[in-house]
C-alpha cells in the first residue's frame, strides 16, 4: 500500500537501475561522479543558495528550444538583455509524455533543417553530457520545469547533469496535466523523484524542488492551491527534500495576492518543519492573456507590482506575447525587464494595504481546514489522505481536466474581484468558510443586477484578456 | 423530454475551461448533457452518442489539431448509423487568421456548424434549439449565426 515513506536505498537503487535502461542516455548516469560535478560548479550557479541568500524577489522566465546551441544562445540573451537571475529550461510535450523516441525525432529535424517542431528542450535525449554543456555555458543556476507526470528518467540525467532545481509534484503535474494518469501512480513516481534529490541532499547537494502552484492556471481559490503546495511539501520532506519552494499564480486582485503569499509562506514553514528552506515563488497571470502587447504588459505590470508589496523569494514572468503562444527571446526580455522595473519601483515604498490581514486569516483557516482534512482521511498518513480527499472530493481543483479529481468546484470572482467558491461541491470546508464566500459573492451578484450562476464564472475566465479583472455583465447584452 | 447532447475535448487535448463552462449553461438551458471530458477519441465519441442516445455531439478543440483528429468522422458515424446534428468549436487551426477558411474546411468534413473560440454558450444553444427544432424565442434566432 502506498504511504507517506522514505523509499529504502535498496528500492531506490533497484528503481533507479530500472527507469535507466529504458533509454540509451540513462546509462551514463553514475551518482558519484554526478556528486564531484556538482561540487565543481561554483557557488553562483547553487540554485537553493542563490534562492535563499535573495534579499528581493529573483526573476526568471520561461524558455525551452530543441537545440543545445540555440538554448544557450536563448538563455545568454534572457541573462543579459532581460537580466534573469534564475533560468529555466522548459522540456518539450513529448518527453512529458515519456515519448522519447518522438523527442528524438524532433530534435533531429531541428537539426537537420532548423524547423523547432519540439515546443521545448528534449533533455532525457540531450544526456548527461548535453545537459552538462548547458550548465556550464550560463552563469545563473538552471532550473528544470516541464509537466511530466513520470520525470523519473528526467530527474535521474538533469541531476546528474548538473541542474539543482526541478519544478512539478504528484498533484500538480498530474490534476493539472492530464486525463488518465492514476494519482497513486504518480505519487510513488514523484516520491522516486523526492528521494533521488534527497540522496544528492545527503551528499551536500541540495537540490531544490518547486511544485507547481498554478495549478490549472484559471481562477484557483488561494485556499485549494496552498493545500496542494503544503501537501506536496511534505510528501517531498519524507523523501529528504531540504530546499523547497511553494508556488502561488498571480489572481490580479492585489490584497489577495499579497496575503494569498503570506498565506503560503506561514503554512508552509509551519507544516513543513525547521529543517526545511521553504522560500515562495509567485507566478504572474496565468490564465489568458489580452491580444494586444502593450494590455499585457498591463497585467505584467500588475504581476510586478504584487511582487513588490509581497515579496515572495522568485517571480516567474511572463512576456507581452503571451496570447500568442511560445514568445520571441526579446519580448521574453521585455517582461522580465517589465517586472523588474515595477519591483525596483516599489519595493522601497513599505506600501501597507488595507484588508490584507482579513483576507490573509480567510486563507489561513480555509487552507489549514483542507490540509486537515487529508491528514484526517489518512489517519495521519499524507499520501493515503491525498487519495481519499480526491476520491471523495474533498479537495478538488477547479477545472481539472484528470480523471484523478472530481473537478467540480468552480471559482467566481466577488465584488472586489477576489476569487471566491461558487460551487463548493464536497470541498472540505467548514460553513463558517463557506458562509464568508456565499455573501461575498451575493455583494457581487446584487451589483451587477443578476442571480450567482455559472455565466459568472464564464464571465470572469475571458475578463482579463478582454481588458478588465471582474466578468461584470455588459451593456446591451 | 430533455434532448440528450455529448460533449468532449478531441484528440490529446487537454483544454476543460471550454467544456465546463458548456456543460453548465448546457444543463441549464435544459439538456442532458454527456460530459465525456478532454482527450476523447472518435470511438468514444461515437459509443457515447449511441448509448446515450443522443442528438448532438459537440466536439472541442484548442490546441490546433483538430483537423487531423476530425479526419473520418461524419463517415463513422454515418457507418454506426447515427444521423446526429455534430457541431465543433475553438481554436481550430494553427493561426486561424481566416476564419471562413477554416469553417469551409470543418463543413467539407461533415459539421453541421462550427464555432470560433469567442462563442458564447448562449449562441451554441441557440443554435441547437433550432436545429433539434426545439421551441425558441425570436431574439435567441436572431443570435444565430455559426
Amino acid at each position: 500500500m502506498l504511504r507517506d515513506e522514505p523509499i529504502p536505498g535498496e528500492q531506490l537503487r533497484r528503481i533507479d537501475e530500472e527507469i535507466r535502461g529504458n533509454w540509451p542516455t540513462g546509462q551514463a548516469v553514475d551518482f558519484e561522479e554526478a556528486i564531484a560535478f556538482h561540487e565543481s560548479l561554483p557557488a553562483s550557479k547553487r540554485f537553493a543558495d542563490v534562492l535563499e541568500a535573495a534579499e528581493k524577489p529573483l526573476l526568471q522566465p520561461r524558455a525551452g528550444v530543441p537545440r543545445l546551441d540555440d538554448q544557450i544562445d536563448l538563455l545568454e540573451h534572457l541573462q543579459n538583455a532581460g537580466q534573469a537571475d534564475l533560468l529555466p529550461t522548459t522540456i518539450d510535450s513529448y518527453t512529458r509524455d515519456n515519448e522519447y523516441e518522438k523527442a528524438q525525432q524532433g530534435l533531429d529535424d531541428a537539426r537537420a533543417d532548423g524547423e523547432d517542431t519540439l515546443n521545448g528542450f528534449p533533455a532525457v535525449n540531450h544526456g548527461v553530457d548535453g545537459c552538462r554543456e548547458l550548465i556550464e555555458a550560463l552563469d545563473a543556476p538552471i532550473e528544470v520545469r516541464h509537466g511530466t507526470p513520470d520525470a523519473r528518467l528526467l530527474a535521474s540525467i538533469t541531476f546528474a547533469g548538473g541542474f539543482q532545481s526541478f519544478e512539478g509534484g504528484p498533484i500538480s503535474y498530474n490534476i493539472p496535466y492530464t486525463k488518465e494518469h492514476d494519482l497513486e501512480e504518480t505519487i510513488r513516481h514523484w516520491q522516486f523523484v523526492d528521494r533521488l534529490a534527497g540522496a544528492y541532499t545527503e551528499r551536500g547537494v541540495r537540490i531544490n524542488r518547486e511544485p507547481f502552484g498554478p495549478l490549472t492556471g484559471t481562477l484557483v481559490p488561494p485556499c485549494i492551491a496552498i493545500a496542494v503546495m503544503v501537501i506536496e511539501g511534505m510528501l517531498a520532506v519524507t523523501q529528504g527534500v531540504r530546499s523547497i519552494t511553494l508556488g502561488y499564480g498571480q489572481v490580479g486582485n492585489l490584497v489577495q495576492d499579497v496575503a494569498a503569499l503570506h498565506a503560503l509562506r506561514s503554512l508552509g514553514e509551519e507544516y513543513l518543519g525547521d529543517d526545511v528552506a521553504v522560500t515562495t515563488v509567485f507566478h504572474e497571470w496565468m490564465g489568458g492573456f489580452p491580444p494586444d502587447e502593450a494590455r499585457a504588459n498591463g497585467v505584467i505590470g500588475l504581476g510586478g507590482m504584487t511582487a513588490a508589496v509581497a515579496q515572495p523569494d522568485k517571480v516567474i514572468t511572463k512576456s507581452p506575447q503571451e496570447f500568442q503562444g511560445v514568445p520571441t527571446k526579446e519580448a521574453n526580455a521585455a517582461g522580465l525587464r517589465t517586472t523588474r522595473q515595477l519591483v525596483d519601483m516599489v519595493i522601497e515604498q513599505n506600501v501597507q494595504l488595507v484588508g490584507v490581514d482579513r483576507e490573509l486569516n480567510l486563507i489561513q483557516k480555509a487552507s489549514r481546514e483542507l490540509i486537515e482534512e487529508v491528514l484526517a482521511l489518512g489517519d495521519g498518513d499524507v499520501a493515503q489522505g491525498t487519495l481519499a480527499a480526491f476520491d471523495s472530493g474533498a479537495l478538488d481543483v477547479p477545472f481539472a481536466p484528470s480523471d484523478s479529481a472530481k473537478g467540480d468546484v468552480l471559482p467566481a470572482r466577488d465584488d472586489d474581484g477576489r476569487i471566491r467558491i461558487f460551487e463548493f461541491a464536497d470541498l472540505a470546508l467548514s460553513d463558517d468558510v463557506k458562509e464568508i464566500h456565499r455573501n461575498r459573492l451575493d455583494s457581487r451578484a446584487d451589483t451587477e443586477g443578476r442571480d450567482q450562476t455559472f455565466r459568472m464564472v464564464a464571465d470572469d475566465v475571458d475578463a482579463i484578456s478582454d481588458g478588465k479583472l471582474i466578468g461584470r455583465p455588459q451593456g446591451g447584452d | 423530454m430533455a434532448k440528450t447532447v455529448i460533449l468532449g475535448v478531441i484528440g490529446s487535448d487537454a483544454h476543460v475551461v471550454g467544456i465546463t463552462i458548456l456543460e453548465q449553461a448546457l444543463s441549464a438551458a435544459g439538456f442532458d448533457v454527456v460530459n465525456l471530458g478532454v482527450q476523447t477519441s472518435q470511438e468514444d465519441f461515437i459509443t457515447a452518442a449511441r448509448d446515450a442516445d443522443a442528438e448532438a455531439v459537440l466536439i472541442s478543440s484548442l490546441y490546433g489539431h483538430a483537423e487531423q483528429d476530425c479526419q473520418g468522422f461524419r463517415e463513422r458515424l454515418d457507418e454506426a448509423g447515427l444521423d446526429i446534428v455534430t457541431y465543433i468549436g475553438g481554436n481550430l487551426a494553427v493561426g486561424q487568421d481566416d476564419f471562413e477558411e477554416t469553417r469551409r474546411r470543418f463543413r467539407e468534413l461533415g459539421f453541421d456548424r462550427v464555432f470560433d473560440s469567442e462563442t458564447d454558450p448562449e449562441d451554441a444553444i441557440a443554435a441547437l434549439r433550432q436545429d433539434l427544432q426545439i421551441a425558441t424565442t425570436e431574439a435567441e434566432r436572431h443570435r444565430v449565426e455559426g
